[in-house]
């Protein structure tokens, strides 16, 4: 592919990605809210594969397309979500001053970026596989264990948390 | 090849809309999710850093290994106190939760 396809595949994603991201904020049922950050997600996925994070991109559809979204649905079922409104929403002082705050660290942020002065690489690195594995067990063995041990806690967190209490 | 610059924008945009949602909105269920778009953002710098970036090599993508990690660890234990919640206080509305509230 030359550069100009790169380029306008990535803006077709990075289009989707967004207006899914402002949809999350703007439908108003819950369960499609659930199912535009399911779409994002996706992009985003799509996005690894154009940057040739290729095993990154299928983690992703697995972990967040597949698990998180299921997860995000049961959670919405069984909590409140026929309540669409909660009655009187936020002041309107504080959305607007939430709106200035983000409004500004994203201006700062981009202005930050485009100044940036990065040397250039014409190099595209290809991530295999089989690189991450031997990194993961080669430097970060401890880190992979710690993780290891982060899903075990969330595990037995997650079961004692939601479980009835017991009579 | 993608300039880097243009990634790092997606990531800061998805960044700062993940943010807003999580300061106005009062769903608890979409303040988890807003927060999920701010850690994929995170993940979109780390990839291309890892893939177009000027010392490009693996360490970003096994950092994202672990960042996915930690968003599916910290869903399911959100997830699990907003039922738990739910079932004491009968409302996942973000203002009504103020037991702490001095």
């Amino acid at each position: 592919m030359n550069i100009n396809t790169h380029i306008v595949f990535f803006l077709i994603l990075a289009v989707i990605a967004i207006v899914c991201a402002v949809l999350v904020l703007a439908l108003k049922k819950i369960s499609h809210r659930v199912l535009s950050m399911a779409f994002c997600f996706f992009a985003v996925a799509g996005l690894y594969f154009l940057l040739r994070a290729e095993f990154i991109g299928i983690i992703q559809i697995m972990v967040y397309v597949g698990a998180l979204s299921i997860l995000f649905v049961f959670g919405m079922m069984m909590t409140d979500h026929k309540n669409v409104g909660f009655g009187p929403e936020r002041k309107k002082v504080h959305k607007f001053l939430a709106f200035i705050g983000v409004g500004t660290l994203l201006g700062f942020m981009l202005y930050g970026i485009m100044g940036m002065n990065l040397p250039s690489n014409n190099e595209q690195f290809i991530g295999s596989a089989e690189a991450i594995g031997v990194e993961l067990y080669g430097n970060y063995v401890i880190a992979l264990q710690a993780a290891g041990i982060l899903l075990l806690a969330a595990l037995i967190g997650a079961i004692v948390l939601a479980r009835k209490e017991a009579e | 090849m993608v300039p880097i610059e243009l990634v790092l924008a997606l990531g800061a945009i998805l960044f700062c809309i993940g943010l807003y949602g999580v300061l106005t909105r009062r769903h608890l269920v979409i303040v988890l999710v807003c927060i999920e778009l701010m850690l994929n953002s995170v993940n979109i710098n780390l990839v291309a850093f890892s893939s177009i970036g000027p010392f490009a090599n693996i360490t970003g993508q096994v950092f994202t290994l672990f960042v996915i990690t930690l968003a599916a660890a910290e869903a399911a234990v959100g997830l699990a106190i907003l039922i738990a919640l739910y079932r004491n206080r009968e409302s996942i509305d973000a203002i009504k939760q103020d037991l702490l509230r001095w």
